[in-house]
C-alpha cells in the first residue's frame, strides 16, 4: 500500500468514526429523566426537555416505562443510577424515598419551587410538577340521568353501568368515608356504603388505555375517572362529561419529580426541576396534557380555567380538591386492595 | 458427550438461581409502604391462602380444564380434516385459518373479543364480557390454534391401513373412528391437553382483559400483589404456591395418562 493509499484510508477511517463517536460523546453529558411512556414522555421531551437543553446546552435523554418497572429498576441500581431524574406519582415517590433512592433536593437551587402551590411541594425529596382529579366522568349519550356528585353512583338507574380502577382503589375508598365522616385514614367508616356499590360496577380497569376503551366502546359509560383522560377522549371526539362533584372533592392525585440518589449530575437534574416548575413551562404543560399546573403564576386557557383538576388559586386547590395523606396512602394501599379484592371484586 | 449437556445445564442452572431469589422473597416479611423488608417470616404464605385468593386457583385451575376439554373438542373435527382430506387447497385453507390467529398479537385478538363479547357487534342473550364464560371464549380461541397442529400431527403419522382394515372386515365409519382412529391418535390428544392446559394455568392477557378485573386467575393476583399493592413477598408467595400447584397437577395428570403423550 502506497504512502497516499493509507492516507485515504485513515482519512476515510476517521469519518467513518466520527459519526458514530458523536452520539456517544453525547449521550455521556446527557441528563437521563426516567418517565411514563406515550404521551407523558412526548411531553415532557418537548416541553421542559426542549426548554432545558435551550437553556443549559445538556441534552436529555428518556428511560420510559410503567411506575413499578421503573421501581424495580431504580431499586436494582440503587447507589449508581441509570436514570439522574424520576417522574412517578407522589405516593409511590414515597417508597423511592423509604428505600433511599432519592437525594435531599436544595432548594436554594430551584428557585421557581417559590412560585408552587403548597400543595405541590411534596416532602423535602420531591415536587408536584401538575396535578389532576379522579372524578365522576360519563357519557351524557348513554346515561340520560344527569350525574352532579358522588352519591350519585349509588342510584340504582347506574346498576351495570360503573367501572373504577382495581389497581388502586383508594379514590372511592376515600370518598366511600369522606360520605360517613371518615377519611382515608379510618377508611373502614366507609365500608358499608362501599359495599352497597357493588352490584352497580360492570368493570374494573387495571390501565389507563383499559378505561378509555371502556368508556370509548361504552360498555362502562360511568366511571371514576383520571380527569387528564376524559380530556383525552374528549379531545378524540367522545363526548364524556367530567363532573364536578357537588357533595364532596374530587381525588387529586400529583405526579413529582425527584432526583435519584447517587447521580452526578445532581446540579443539571435541579436546573431541569427549576426549568418545570418555570411559569412558562407551566403554561406549555397544562395545554400539552390538561393537567393543573403546581406554579400558581402559569397561564390556563379560558377553556380549562376552573374545570375538574386545573387548579390556579391557593383557594382553588384548597377547596376543589381532596389531597389525601402520602404517607397513609402508600401504607395502606395493600390494605385497601386486600379488601377490595375480598370485598367489592369477588363475585 | 457430558459436553453437549453444558447449555441445557447453564439454562438449569439460571432457572434455579431465578426460583431460589423468588423463594427467598416469599419468605422476607412485607413492610407496608415501604419497599424495604423485614425477617424471615411465613406470613405471607398464611397471607395468601385468604379465601379470594384460594378462590384465584380454584378458578384458574377449573378454567384451565374447561378450556383443555372445550379445546379438544373443537379442535379434533379441524385436525381430523386437515389430516385426512385428499385435496391439497382444502388442507392449505384450513392451515392459513389455523394458522392466521399466530398472525396478530395476543393482546390484539384479545381486545377484538373485547368487542365481539361486548353488545356492540352482536346482542348476547347472557353477559359475556367480564365473566368466566367471555374469558372461556378467549381462551379457547388463544389455545385451538395450538390444539389443531399438535392433533394432526398425531392423526397423520396414523397408518391408514389399520383403518382400512377395520372397514374391509365390516366395522361402519363411526365405529372405525371410536375403536381405531380416535386410540391411535391418544398420544396426540394427551400432548395437546398438556400443553393447553399448562399454558392456561398461567394465561394472563385473557382473564386481565376479558374477566374486566372480576375473572382473576394465578397470573393475575401473582400482578396485582407484586405491581398493585407493592407486596413483592406476598406476590413471591404466591407464585411458589401456584408453582407448587401446576407441578402438582401436571406430574399428576401425566402420571393418570401412563406416560402416553407423543
Amino acid at each position: 500500500m502506497t504512502m497516499r493509499s493509507r492516507l485515504i484510508v485513515a482519512i476515510l477511517a476517521t469519518l467513518l468514526t466520527l459519526p458514530s463517536l458523536a452520539p456517544a460523546a453525547w449521550a455521556q453529558n446527557a441528563l437521563v429523566v426516567s418517565v411514563w411512556g406515550g404521551n407523558w414522555k412526548n411531553t415532557v421531551e418537548s416541553v421542559i426537555g426542549k426548554a432545558f437543553t435551550a437553556k443549559t446546552g445538556v441534552p436529555v435523554e428518556f428511560e420510559v416505562g410503567g411506575t413499578i418497572d421503573r421501581l424495580a429498576k431504580a431499586r436494582v441500581a440503587k447507589g449508581s443510577p441509570l436514570v439522574d431524574l424520576n417522574f412517578t406519582t407522589t405516593h409511590v415517590a414515597r417508597l423511592y424515598i423509604s428505600d433511599g433512592l432519592y437525594e435531599k433536593l436544595d432548594l436554594a437551587k430551584i428557585p421557581n419551587a417559590k412560585e408552587i402551590a403548597r400543595e405541590a411541594i411534596r416532602s423535602d425529596y420531591h415536587l408536584g410538577t401538575w396535578a389532576y382529579v379522579y372524578t365522576v366522568v360519563y357519557r351524557p349519550d348513554l346515561v340520560k340521568e344527569e350525574i352532579t356528585k358522588w352519591s350519585d353512583l349509588w342510584k340504582p338507574s347506574l346498576k351495570g353501568k360503573i367501572a373504577m380502577p382495581d389497581f388502586d382503589p383508594s379514590h372511592i375508598i376515600t370518598i366511600a368515608a369522606l360520605m360517613e365522616g371518615g377519611n382515608e385514614v379510618n377508611w373502614q367508616k366507609g365500608e358499608a356504603r362501599l359495599k352497597q356499590l357493588k352490584g352497580s360496577i360492570a368493570a374494573f380497569y387495571s390501565t389507563d388505555a383499559q378505561s378509555q376503551d371502556l368508556m370509548k366502546t361504552g360498555q362502562a359509560p360511568v366511571q371514576v375517572m383520571l380527569s387528564v383522560n376524559a380530556y383525552h377522549l374528549q379531545e378524540q371526539g367522545i363526548a364524556v362529561k367530567l363532573v364536578q362533584p357537588t357533595d364532596y372533592p374530587g381525588i387529586v392525585g400529583i405526579d413529582t419529580i425527584g432526583v435519584m440518589a447517587g447521580t452526578k449530575k445532581s446540579d443539571a437534574a435541579h436546573q431541569f426541576i427549576n426549568v418545570a416548575l418555570s411559569k412558562e413551562v407551566q403554561t406549555e404543560l397544562v395545554k400539552a396534557l390538561r393537567a393543573g399546573p403546581v406554579n400558581l403564576g402559569a397561564s390556563v386557557p379560558a377553556g380549562l380555567r376552573g374545570q375538574p383538576g386545573i387548579f390556579t388559586t391557593t383557594a382553588e386547590w384548597k377547596e376543589r380538591g381532596y389531597i389525601m395523606n402520602d404517607e397513609a396512602r402508600a401504607k395502606t394501599l395493600a390494605a385497601w386492595r386486600e379488601w377490595f379484592t375480598a370485598t367489592i371484586v369477588k363475585k | 458427550m457430558k459436553l453437549l449437556l453444558a447449555p441445557a445445564v447453564v439454562v438449569l442452572a439460571v432457572f434455579a438461581a431465578a426460583l431460589t431469589a423468588l423463594f427467598r422473597w416469599s419468605l422476607l416479611e412485607f413492610i407496608p409502604g415501604s419497599l424495604q423488608t423485614g425477617g424471615l417470616t411465613l406470613a405471607n404464605f398464611r397471607g395468601v391462602l385468604a379465601p379470594q385468593y384460594l378462590d384465584a386457583i380454584r378458578d384458574t385451575v377449573v378454567l384451565s380444564a374447561l378450556t383443555t376439554g372445550l379445546t379438544l373438542v373443537l379442535s379434533y373435527p379441524v385436525a381430523y380434516a386437515l389430516a385426512s382430506t385428499p385435496s391439497r387447497r382444502v388442507r392449505s385453507v384450513l392451515l392459513v385459518l389455523t394458522l392466521a390467529p399466530f398472525f396478530t398479537g395476543a393482546i390484539v385478538r384479545t381486545y377484538a373479543w373485547v368487542l365481539v363479547l361486548g353488545n356492540t357487534v352482536v346482542t348476547w342473550p347472557l353477559p359475556m364480557l367480564f365473566t368466566e364464560r367471555g374469558v372461556l371464549v378467549g381462551l379457547v380461541h388463544f389455545s385451538m390454534p395450538t390444539m389443531i397442529l399438535i392433533l394432526a400431527a398425531a392423526l397423520s403419522h396414523i397408518d391408514p391401513v389399520y383403518a382400512r382394515a377395520a372397514t374391509s372386515l365390516g366395522a361402519r365409519p363411526s365405529r372405525v373412528f371410536w375403536r381405531v382412529t380416535l386410540p391411535l391418535s391418544m398420544p396426540g390428544i394427551v400432548s395437546g391437553c398438556l400443553i393447553v392446559f399448562a399454558w392456561t394455568l398461567s394465561a394472563f392477557p385473557t382473564p386481565e382483559l376479558l374477566g374486566g378485573g372480576k375473572v382473576k386467575m394465578i397470573a393475575n393476583v401473582v400482578k396485582d400483589l407484586g405491581l398493585d399493592s407493592f407486596n413483592w413477598p406476598g406476590a413471591a408467595a404466591f407464585a411458589m404456591l401456584a408453582l407448587v400447584l401446576t407441578l402438582t397437577l401436571l406430574v399428576g395428570l401425566g402420571r393418570l395418562t401412563g406416560g402416553r403423550a407423543a
